[in-house]
């Protein structure tokens, strides 16, 4: 989120798309209820009318896959009746950047697409230059090829018409959305998006996300109290793990995986090293080499030195356009090259897409490692449906850890605080907290390498001091670490920092070794002031809710980020009735003029307003400052342009001859099938959660509370497909799709509708994906036995809400 | 003597989290029973000895095209005079003057359960099969005597469900009433006269729940 | 870390606190298991408090749970009412945090294994778990270990090893988690976010 829960409180119109908050961010209703009573405007756009739908004052039904011709419509909505914000569009955002001559766009492709490797070459996209090397801008957005001309054009396609006929959205629903949203395109009005998995999974993910984006920049909605484009993430720590780099492609901070050729330090550090001609930007990513060299200073402590690079020889480097990422790691899995595995708390047997290949790769592991405080599918898979444990060689530890509960230590929330949690009790039986478990397995490791083995140095290196006097694991310790120490003392202007002393804040890190820090985005948690994340005062100066004393947000605990762009070019609101940031002119002292200050949130940087010397640009992780209308670093295009998902209910995409998207990875193996218009799966399929189960519900299903309440696998379809099928509600139905199928209870409802898509009728259908075959014993297996194995060319996040199925009556299936 | 406590439920608010419904099992340490998906959300599908409080959720189609889907957060109503009492001579249910919550003692073993369960217009007392001893809502009788708020309304994120003094909620209810009603023209409080646990509904109170209104 | 008792406070003009039940004439008691119930509350107003945050969904709202030290028991959970986010309130899933803790008979208490072709799990020490484990990710490690790639650039890496996992553990376990499996030449690190 660049916002936070509740801010919510503070938009007036607020849709929620791509994600069910009323079911799966419950507590999130309350800011929303909140805005409500305040006047605001509650849309639910979603395939199926849900918990969030009931409370909202406009729903708009769309078939699932077809997100971007319906914010696309919007777009061409906004710009058609001038309902953009634009001085805000033209000094904050990149609209009047000049494209490149070799951009263009085709029935579907943009320039510099290669059919043989399925990437663009994106300097096609690029900018112009001035030639002392500032991107040429038209202020005046005439030029036709400036960004907000080709953003017209682009869009231009996109009527209300096309759009309904692709998408099934009745029109008038679709423009009844459309005017709410645009009109926040006023000073004094802010939107927002709520949107989760429902727009991320999907063969064009990012671009839907994208999308929104573009719109929000058009509307002035970004950085303001009530606005931004908020991500409700679904677990507890999703954040957090993200913000550390547990993932192939980043190191904690979203530092990027070095790569092969990049062979040595320097290289690897001008790779992550932006520049700009423009003196108004403040590129704040130039400094990433500080984060990076302090990040090894917290790997390799002392070991870390100049001489050795910082012990940059002791990452692992992946080669140039290796993706490791999950789809991958489970196609290499199936194909028998993993041996060892640690599922660390998670249930990959019924989370992954095309769970039946995740659990059959399970199958040609050696051994694998599953921490769990339940069993689950995943470490007992060789005793699942279609196992003959006799042919599995599969060694499976499976190991008891401690509950939330159970332990101490921080978690991050969606809107980016980080806030500490306590133990109440001890583990039961055996079990044991994570951190424990690290420590002892490391160390264990570790021992065995200092008799010898390949390449011992990370692992004999490694810094690995996190236990306290008892030997037990200390997560303050870590705490400290990943804010990040003075190693030595250091002078910084006039300040004086001693060694072994907190660092303050990220703007203080240095490149030379003379700071550590694990994670700098998290420098600031926990400094001299004690440990900030576990703070639980409640004062509210802005009454925007912003609580700066609560626990302790990343980065240096900005609430909304982006927030210089909630003022214009004077450092005054655009919305004086809600400033969560303000410059105040300093005030004469004895004929002396003092320097003036934003008062407020914390701003993104210090410096004075953009109409002042040495102002700057408000988006300041952007190299040249300003929001991208114009993306030209994503893989499938600088715009959002619509593609049917890889199994889709329509012969033909009727924007252009592009049918899917010409960027995405197909597998090609014996169990990565995959069907489109295939008269045997003729439904759309799409999975959800429920507010009762925790994604592939491992954690609640052995809950009898949580099961009483929500107790089996369900599929929910129009009556009209009940009629069709002759399935009664309350029956027992198969799904089923290329890949699999499920058994579930029809539950026959008013709240699926059949869409009108041109001269058809498409039904769709929605299941859960939060039961397994473990428990309850009657409870029915994962819906993601049904799910495809096809990513966004972005992120890779699977396609799990928009799939074909067929849905038939079981005889006597009651 | 003080006119005691009561609850609103204005189901305009509720978003069927069921927070309430999980709230009242932590709390009064009621046990998990067995269910089957019979083709709703809706579960358990009855209030039981083990069961005081349930979402209740009815859908349908309505006159813009689009459905409704109205969720009822269940439980007693703690009537201002209970029809569960009628027969109750001997203590076996205790109206507490304070409060004005209905409780039912470890005696209602001793009552005749059909004409108990006959004599509530909404259908709430249930019999524990084994002990015979009946069950309901108890108000969180300990919680509210103890400066604690009912677990259920402590739960309710969105203001579906309040507590307090019944005078302050009766005028929390007419209010709201007042501000639904220029939305929905049949938006009303269900008897608030007779009941502490007050319902308000923006339709027909049978479109919620067949003994919204009761019998 | 200090907790302010606000969640006793809510109610304005309260009734006596305490207000003893027998005064009422019940003598075994209103509730179903009376005895249990009315210590419950005594219980909790002396129990040991701790704030959480929820372990589900990333809204991050805050909790109270109430431990009998004695008994080493958590014997209640419920809203933390200061906690500016949810404000004492909780959905289906926070509300039944309860049944995640020892509470519930089926958390895993044992460390387990499964030996290749078998059917069952044996019950095993953690002393030889962490052993054995060590064993094979060194084995696998150093038979697997690639030193350079195709070009001959050095990369110092493992691809016969995965780590998936987690959005449950707290910031202080993943950092050192993710270190671990980087020192041992992991590339194969995913987790919950890309799925």
């Amino acid at each position: 989120m660049t916002n936070h829960w509740i801010d919510l409180k503070n938009s007036d119109c607020i849709l929620v798309m791509g994600s069910n908050a009323a079911a799966n961010h419950p507590i999130s209703m309350k800011w929303v209820q909140k805005a409500r009573d305040k006047g605001a405007i509650l849309i639910s756009v979603d395939p199926r009318f849900t918990q969030t739908s009931a409370k909202a004052d406009i729903y708009a039904p769309l078939r699932s896959g077809t997100d971007i011709p319906f914010l696309g419509g919007m777009i061409k909505y906004i710009l058609d009746n001038n309902k953009y914000f634009k001085e805000y569009m033209v000094d904050y955002t990149n609209a009047s950047f000049i494209v490149g001559p070799k951009y263009d766009f085709k029935d579907g492709l943009f320039s510099g697409y290669d059919p043989k490797t399925r990437t663009y070459d994106k300097s096609f996209w690029a900018f112009e230059k001035d030639p002392d090397g500032k991107i040429k801008r038209d202020n005046t957005l005439q030029d036709p090829r400036c960004v907000f001309q080709l953003l017209k054009k682009h869009y231009s396609r996109y009527t209300p018409e096309t759009v309904s006929a692709i998408s099934g959205t009745p029109g008038d629903e679709l423009l009844k959305v459309y005017e709410a949203y645009a009109s926040t395109g006023s000073k004094d009005k802010a939107g927002t998006i709520m949107y989760a998995m429902g727009w991320t999974q999907h063969t064009v993910g990012v671009q839907n996300i994208r999308a929104m984006c573009i719109i929000q920049l058009l509307l002035g909605n970004m950085g303001i109290p009530g606005g931004g484009v908020n991500a409700l993430r679904g677990e507890s720590n999703v954040q957090g793990s993200t913000d550390a780099g547990l993932l192939f492609h980043i190191l904690p901070g979203y530092l990027a995986y070095p790569r092969a050729n990049l062979t040595n330090l320097d290289s690897y550090l001008k790779s992550i090293t932006p520049s700009t001609k423009d003196p108004m930007s403040a590129n704040w990513p130039q400094n990433l080499p500080k984060y990076f060299v302090s990040l090894m200073k917290s790997f390799w402590g002392d070991k870390a030195t100049k001489e050795n690079e910082f012990g940059y020889e002791w990452l692992p480097k992946l080669d140039v356009g290796q993706n490791c990422s999950w789809l991958n790691l489970f196609n290499t899995m199936y194909d028998g090259k993993i041996k060892g595995f640690f599922a660390w708390g998670q249930n990959p047997a019924c989370s992954g897409a095309n769970a039946n290949k995740v659990r059959q790769g399970l199958a040609k592991l050696d051994w694998m490692v599953n921490l769990n405080i339940f069993d689950n599918e995943t470490g007992s898979f060789w005793k699942g449906p279609g196992m003959d444990p006799k042919n599995i060689k599969t060694e499976v530890f499976m190991l008891p850890v401690a509950a939330s509960v159970e332990k101490e230590g921080s978690i991050t929330n969606s809107g980016r605080w980080a806030q500490w949690r306590y133990k109440a009790v001890a583990p039961p039986g055996m079990a044991k907290p994570d951190g424990d478990i690290m420590i002892e397995l490391f160390g264990k490791i570790r021992t065995l390498y200092k008799k010898g083995g390949k390449f011992p140095e990370p692992i004999l290196n490694l810094k690995w001091d996190y236990v306290d006097d008892k030997g037990h694991f200390d997560p303050q310790k870590v705490a400290k670490e990943v804010n990040g120490y003075f190693l030595k003392d250091v002078k910084i202007g006039d300040v004086e920092y001693k060694k072994g002393t907190l660092v303050p804040g990220f703007a203080l890190l240095q490149a030379d070794g003379s700071t550590s820090s694990g994670d700098w985005i998290y420098c600031q948690s926990y400094n001299a002031q004690g440990n900030n994340m576990a703070r639980r005062k409640k004062e509210d100066p802005t009454g925007l809710g912003l609580y700066p004393g609560w626990a302790w947000a990343w980065p240096v605990n900005r609430r909304i980020i982006y927030n210089r762009a909630s003022v214009d070019l004077d450092g005054q609101p655009w919305n004086p009735k809600k400033p969560v940031l303000k410059w105040e002119q300093g005030k004469e002292v004895d004929g002396k003029k003092q320097p003036g200050k934003w008062v407020g949130d914390i701003p993104d940087g210090p410096w004075p307003p953009m109409s002042q010397a040495g102002g700057k640009y408000p988006f300041i992780m952007k190299p040249d400052g300003l929001g991208a209308i114009f993306g030209s670093s994503l893989a499938d295009g600088p715009f959002p342009e619509h593609y049917e998902p890889l199994e889709c209910p329509v012969p033909k995409n009727q924007l252009s001859g592009q049918f899917t998207n010409p960027t995405i990875t197909i597998f090609s193996g014996a169990m990565d099938k995959h069907l489109t218009c295939d008269p045997r799966f003729p439904f759309v399929g799409t999975t959800y959660r429920v507010t009762e189960h925790w994604q592939t519900g491992i954690m609640t299903r052995w809950q009898p509370w949580l099961v009483e309440a929500e107790p089996q696998m369900f599929v929910e379809m129009s009556d009209e497909l009940a009629k069709l099928r002759g399935i009664k509600n309350g029956e027992k139905v198969k799904v089923s799709s290329v890949r699999g199928e499920v058994g579930a209870v029809a539950i026959v409802t008013t709240r699926f509708k059949p869409f009108k898509i041109g001269d058809l009728t498409v039904h769709q259908i929605g299941m859960p994906w939060c039961f397994g075959w473990m428990v309850p014993k009657d409870g029915g297996e994962s819906a993601n036995l049904l799910t495809p194995n096809v990513g966004d060319p972005n992120t890779a996040i699977p396609e799990s809400k928009a799939f074909m199925v067929n849905v038939t009556r079981i005889e006597g299936g009651k | 003597m003080s006119e005691g406590y009561s609850i609103l439920v204005d189901t305009s608010r509720c978003t069927a989290c069921r927070g309430c419904q999980i709230a009242c099992k932590q709390w009064n340490s009621l046990p998990g029973t067995h269910t089957k998906n019979e083709g709703t959300h809706e579960n358990p599908l009855d209030l039981s000895a083990d069961t005081w409080k349930i979402v209740r959720f009815a859908e349908g189609p309505s006159k813009d095209g689009n459905p409704f889907w109205h969720f009822f957060s269940e439980q007693c109503r703690h009537c201002l005079s209970p029809g569960c009492m009628a027969d109750a001579e001997n203590g076996e249910i205790i109206q507490d003057e304070k409060t004005g919550a209905v409780i039912y003692t470890p005696k209602t073993k001793d009552l005749n359960y059909q004409a108990t369960r006959d004599g509530c217009p909404y259908d709430i007392p249930r019999q524990d099969p084994k002990t015979k001893q009946l069950f309901k809502c108890t108000m969180c009788f300990d919680r509210i005597t103890n400066n604690m708020i009912p677990a259920c309304v402590k739960s309710c994120p969105t203001g579906a469900m309040q507590f307090g003094e019944r005078p302050r909620i009766l005028e929390t209810a007419r209010a709201r009433v007042e501000e639904l009603s220029k939305t929905f023209p049949k938006a009303k409080a269900i008897n608030p006269e007779d009941v502490r646990v007050i319902y308000m509904v923006n339709d027909d109170p049978q479109k919620y729940w067949k003994l919204a209104a009761g019998k | 870390m200090t907790i302010s008792r606000r969640e006793f406070l809510l109610i304005s003009g309260a009734v006596g606190a305490g207000l003893a039940l027998s005064k009422l004439g019940i003598d075994t008691g209103p509730v179903k298991a009376y005895a249990d119930e009315l210590k419950k509350v005594d219980k909790v107003k002396s129990a040991r408090r701790t704030t959480t945050i929820c372990p589900y969904c990333a809204v991050g709202c805050g909790l109270i749970c109430s431990a009998d030290i004695k008994a080493g028991k958590i014997i209640n959970i419920e809203g933390d009412p200061d906690h500016p986010i949810n404000e004492g309130s909780l959905c289906a899933k926070g509300a039944a945090l309860f049944q995640t803790t020892a509470n519930n008979p089926n958390r895993l208490q044992k460390v387990l294994y499964r030996a290749p072709h078998t059917d069952k799990w044996q019950e095993k020490s953690w002393d030889w778990a962490i052993t054995e484990i060590a064993k094979r990710v060194k084995s696998t490690r150093d038979n697997n270990f690639i030193e350079k790639n195709s070009k001959g650039e050095p990369v110092n890496r493992v691809e016969a090893i995965a780590h998936i996992g987690s959005a449950a553990l707290d910031n202080e376990e993943l950092w050192p988690l993710q270190a671990m499996m980087r020192a041992l030449g992991l590339v194969y690190i995913e987790h919950q976010a890309r799925i």
